[in-house]
C-alpha cells in the first residue's frame, strides 16, 4: 500500500472513531442548521418523571401547530446518577439543552455560578409572564443575591405536617398540636398509651445527607424564624435565635424518645409515627398503596410548629420547588423562543390546570387557591387545598453554590450531633456557624 | 517479520487502538490534568491549583474514611464470599444432576440492579419489619442495623458477598471440574477421605481459582457505591463512606471536580497497590504448595 493509501485509511477510521463516540457532533451539526434555517429547534429537558413529560409534550405540539417555525424536542433528562449530574455532565460535554425544568433554585445557584444559565428577567417578555401566571410574591423568594431571577419556578410545594387525626383523637385532641410544648405535650400522652408509637419516624435525623435538612431543620426553622433567609448572598444571615431554639425542638424530642432514628417502612402509614413532613406527592401513593388514608379521616395536615409565644397562623415553611432556566450555550434566538414557549404556556391557566391534574404538584402561583380555574379541583382533592394557600409561605432553598456543603454542615455541626444528644443546641449552633463561615469564605 | 506483515497487523489492531486512546488514554490525560486544577465541571472558568488538591485530599477525613473503610469491608467481604461461594461450588459439583439449574439460580442475584437489591434489604431490616418485630418480641432485641458503625458496614458486606456468592462459585465449580480424577484416587490410596480429601487435595489443587476469586472480591471493594449510596449515604459517621461516594460527592453533588478528580486518582494508586500486594502474597503461598 503507498503512503496515499494509509493516510485515506488513518483517515476513515478517525472518522469511524468520531462517530462512535457519539452524538456530541451530530448535535452540533444540527444546531448549525438550526442557525442557517428560519426554523429555530429548541431541546427541552422534562423531569424524570412520566407525568411531566407527558405534560410538556402535550405543550410542546400544541405551541408547535400555532407556531410551525419552532420545532420543540421533548425528552428526559438524564437521571443517572442523579438529573443534577445528568445536567453537570452535559454542560460539560457541550451537549446541554436550550431550556430544562426539574431545576432548584440550590442547583440553579450552583449552575447561575458558573454562568451556565441565562438571567430569565433579561429575556423580553418575562415581566409578562409573572403578571400572566399572577406570580408576583411567589417569585419575590427566588430573586438570587445579584439581583436576578434565573429561576422561573414552575410547582411549589409548600412542605406540611401531616398528623394521624385517628390516633391524636385517640389521646384527646382534635387537632394537630401547633407548638414547641404543644407538640412534646401531644409525645408525652402518645408514649403514656403507645410506648411502642414514636412521634415522627425519621432517620435522616442523625444523617448529614444535605438534602435531608430541607424536610427538618428548614420546616422547622423557616417558622422559627418567620422565613428569615438563612443565606444571603455569601453571608450566613441566619436568626441565630430561631435557630438555636429550632435545635432545642430537636434534642427535646429526642430525649423525651419522640423521634425514630431507624429506618421504617410506611412508618405514618402504619401507625408506628403520627406526624410526618409530607409533600403532595404522597398521595397518589396513597391512593394506589394506603387507600384507608383519607382526608379528615386517618391524616390532617398543618403548618410547621413554632416557638411557644409566637403566632402559628404565620408561621412559614420549606418550599420545595423546581423551575425553569435557560442554558447559555443556546443561542440568543434560541433562548428568546424557548422563553416565548414558556410565555405561551404559563399565559392560559387552564395549562397550569392540566399540570395540577396530571402531576399534583401545586403551579407556583400566587392565586392558586383562589383563581376560579382551580376552585372545583380542590373542592374535589381539599388535600391539595392547604399546599396551595401556603405557597405564599413557602421559602426555597437557599441561592448560594455552596449549599450542598453547607446544609451537610448544617446535619454534621448542628442537627445531628444534638438529636444525638452529643452538643447542646448553642454549642451546635455555634460550631455550625464557625464551619459554614469557613465555607462561605 | 516482512514489511507487509508488520503493517497488516498494525491494520487489525488500529480499530482497538483507536477506540483505546479515545476512550482511555484521552480520559486519563485529560483527568490527570484536571487533578491539577479547580474545575467545578461546568464553569467556563477555572485554574491550575498544582499540588493543592492532593494536599488536601490527603488531609480530609472523609478521603481518609474511605481508605480504611475500603479494608473493613474486605476484612468482612472476602472470607464470606470466598467461604460462602466454595460452599456452594462444592455442593453445586456433587449434585448428581440439574448442575446448571442451580448454578444459573445462584448466579441470578449478581444480575440484580443494586439499587433494587438495596431497596429490598432496606425493607428488610426496616424498624417495622416482620424480622425486627420477630426480634424485639421474642428476644427484646431492637437492633439498629444501618444506624450502628460496626452493623452498617456488616449489611453492606453481607448483601454484597449474597450477590456475588452464585458468580465466585461458578468460578470455584470450573476449577472443581478440572481437578483430574486420579489425584482424588492417588489421595484415596494415602487415605485422605472425607473432610481431609477437602483440605489437602481440593483446596490446594484449587489455587488457580482461589487466586482469581481473590483478586475479583479485593478489586471489587474499591468500587462499591450503589449499596452505601442507597442504605446508609456513607453514615454512620462515615462508616461505610467509600472512595466510589466520595467522588461522586465532590464531583457530582458539591461541583469540586477537580478535587474529586485527585481522590479518583489516589483511588486508583491505592487500588493498584493493594492489589498488588495481594497477587503478590497469593504467589509466595501458591509456589509454597507447588503453583508457580
Amino acid at each position: 500500500m503507498n503512503q496515499r493509501k494509509w493516510f485515506k485509511l488513518a483517515a476513515l477510521l478517525m472518522a469511524a472513531a468520531v462517530i462512535g463516540t457519539g452524538c456530541q457532533g451530530q448535535t452540533e451539526k444540527e444546531q448549525g442548521q438550526k442557525k442557517g434555517g428560519s426554523t429555530v429547534q429548541i431541546d427541552f429537558w422534562a423531569a424524570p418523571n412520566p407525568t411531566q413529560q407527558a405534560f410538556w409534550k402535550k405543550m410542546a405540539d400544541r405551541y408547535m401547530e400555532e407556531h410551525q417555525n419552532v420545532k420543540i424536542k421533548v425528552s428526559p433528562m438524564p437521571e443517572s446518577p442523579s438529573s443534577e449530574a445528568g445536567i453537570q455532565s452535559a454542560i460539560a460535554a457541550g451537549n446541554a439543552p436550550v431550556i430544562s425544568e426539574n431545576i432548584s433554585r440550590g442547583f440553579a445557584a450552583q449552575l447561575a455560578d458558573s454562568r451556565a444559565i441565562v438571567p430569565l428577567d433579561q429575556i423580553e417578555g418575562f415581566d409578562d409572564v409573572i403578571a400572566k401566571r399572577q406570580m408576583k410574591s411567589t417569585i419575590s423568594t427566588w430573586k438570587f443575591a445579584d439581583g436576578h431571577q434565573y429561576v422561573l419556578p414552575i410547582y411549589s410545594n409548600a412542605m406540611l405536617f401531616g398528623w394521624r387525626i385517628d390516633i391524636l383523637k385517640e389521646l384527646g385532641y382534635n387537632a394537630p398540636p401547633k407548638t414547641y410544648s404543644e407538640v412534646i405535650e401531644v409525645g408525652k400522652k402518645l408514649k403514656e398509651k403507645y410506648p411502642n408509637k414514636f412521634l415522627w419516624a425519621r432517620a435522616d435525623l442523625a444523617k448529614p445527607t444535605w438534602w435531608a435538612r430541607w424536610f427538618d431543620f428548614f420546616m422547622i426553622y423557616n417558622a422559627a424564624s418567620n422565613g428569615m433567609h438563612f443565606i444571603d448572598g455569601n453571608k450566613l444571615s441566619a436568626d441565630r435565635d430561631a435557630g438555636v431554639k429550632t435545635l432545642q425542638f430537636f434534642a427535646d424530642l429526642s430525649k423525651n424518645k419522640l423521634v425514630l432514628m431507624k429506618e421504617t417502612k410506611d412508618p405514618f402509614e402504619s401507625g408506628t409515627s403520627v406526624m410526618s413532613d409530607l409533600g403532595p406527592w404522597a398521595f397518589p401513593y396513597w391512593a394506589e398503596k394506603f387507600p384507608e388514608m383519607k382526608f379528615n379521616e386517618k391524616y390532617v395536615l398543618s403548618m410547621p410548629p413554632v416557638p411557644d409565644g409566637m403566632d402559628p397562623s404565620q408561621a412559614k415553611t420549606f418550599a420545595d420547588t423546581k423551575g425553569l432556566v435557560i442554558y447559555a450555550s443556546a443561542t440568543k434566538e434560541q433562548q428568546q423562543a424557548a422563553f416565548d414557549f414558556v410565555k405561551w404556556v404559563y399565559s392560559d391557566p387552564q395549562n397550569d390546570l392540566e399540570w395540577l391534574k396530571e402531576t399534583n404538584l401545586p403551579p407556583a402561583r400566587d392565586d392558586l387557591s383562589t383563581n376560579e380555574a382551580f376552585v372545583s379541583y380542590f373542592e374535589q382533592n381539599p388535600q391539595l387545598k392547604l399546599y396551595a394557600e401556603n405557597i405564599p409561605n413557602a421559602i426555597p432553598p437557599m441561592d448560594n453554590a455552596k449549599m450542598v456543603e453547607i446544609q451537610e454542615l448544617i446535619g454534621k455541626e448542628a442537627l445531628n450531633p444534638v438529636v444525638k444528644g452529643e452538643k447542646t443546641p448553642d454549642k451546635a449552633w455555634e460550631d455550625m456557624e464557625k464551619a459554614i463561615n469557613g465555607v462561605l469564605k | 517479520m516482512n514489511k507487509q506483515a508488520t503493517k497488516v497487523g498494525w491494520l487489525l489492531a488500529s480499530p482497538y487502538l483507536v477506540y483505546s486512546s479515545v476512550f482511555f488514554l484521552i480520559p486519563l490525560f485529560w483527568a490527570l490534568y484536571l487533578a491539577f486544577t479547580n474545575w467545578n465541571l461546568i464553569s467556563p472558568e477555572y485554574e491550575t491549583v498544582g499540588m493543592q488538591n492532593f494536599i488536601d485530599a490527603f488531609f480530609s477525613p472523609s478521603v481518609r474514611a474511605a481508605f480504611w473503610v475500603t479494608y473493613k469491608f474486605m476484612l468482612m467481604f472476602v472470607p464470606i464470599v470466598i467461604a460462602g461461594s466454595l460452599f456452594l461450588a462444592l455442593i453445586l459439583h456433587h449434585l448428581p444432576r440439574w448442575k446448571g439449574l442451580f448454578a444459573v439460580g445462584y448466579f441470578l442475584p449478581y444480575l440484580a440492579s443494586g439499587v433494587a437489591s438495596s431497596i429490598v434489604v432496606k425493607g428488610v431490616i426496616s424498624y417495622n419489619s416482620p424480622l425486627n418485630q420477630f426480634l424485639r418480641d421474642a428476644f427484646g432485641w431492637d437492633i439498629d442495623w444501618l444506624g450502628s458503625p460496626i452493623l452498617a458496614p456488616l449489611v453492606i458486606a453481607l448483601m454484597m458477598a449474597w450477590k456475588f456468592v452464585g458468580y465466585y462459585a461458578l468460578l470455584f465449580l470450573s476449577g472443581l471440574e478440572n481437578i483430574p480424577k486420579e489425584v482424588y484416587e492417588a489421595a484415596e490410596i494415602d487415605g485422605a477421605v472425607g473432610w481431609k480429601r477437602v483440605w489437602h487435595v481440593t483446596i490446594p489443587m484449587l489455587y488457580p481459582s482461589f487466586y482469581t476469586v481473590t483478586i475479583l472480591a479485593v478489586g471489587l471493594m474499591f468500587g462499591i457505591f450503589t449499596e452505601p449510596y442507597v442504605l446508609t449515604g456513607g453514615g454512620p459517621e462515615y462508616a461505610t463512606h467509600t472512595w466510589q461516594l466520595e467522588i461522586y460527592n465532590q464531583a457530582f453533588e458539591k461541583l469540586n471536580a477537580g478535587y474529586g478528580t485527585a481522590v479518583a486518582i489516589i483511588n486508583s494508586i491505592v487500588t493498584f497497590a493493594s492489589i498488588f500486594v495481594f497477587r503478590k502474597v497469593l504467589e509466595k503461598w501458591g509456589g509454597k504448595h507447588g503453583w508457580e
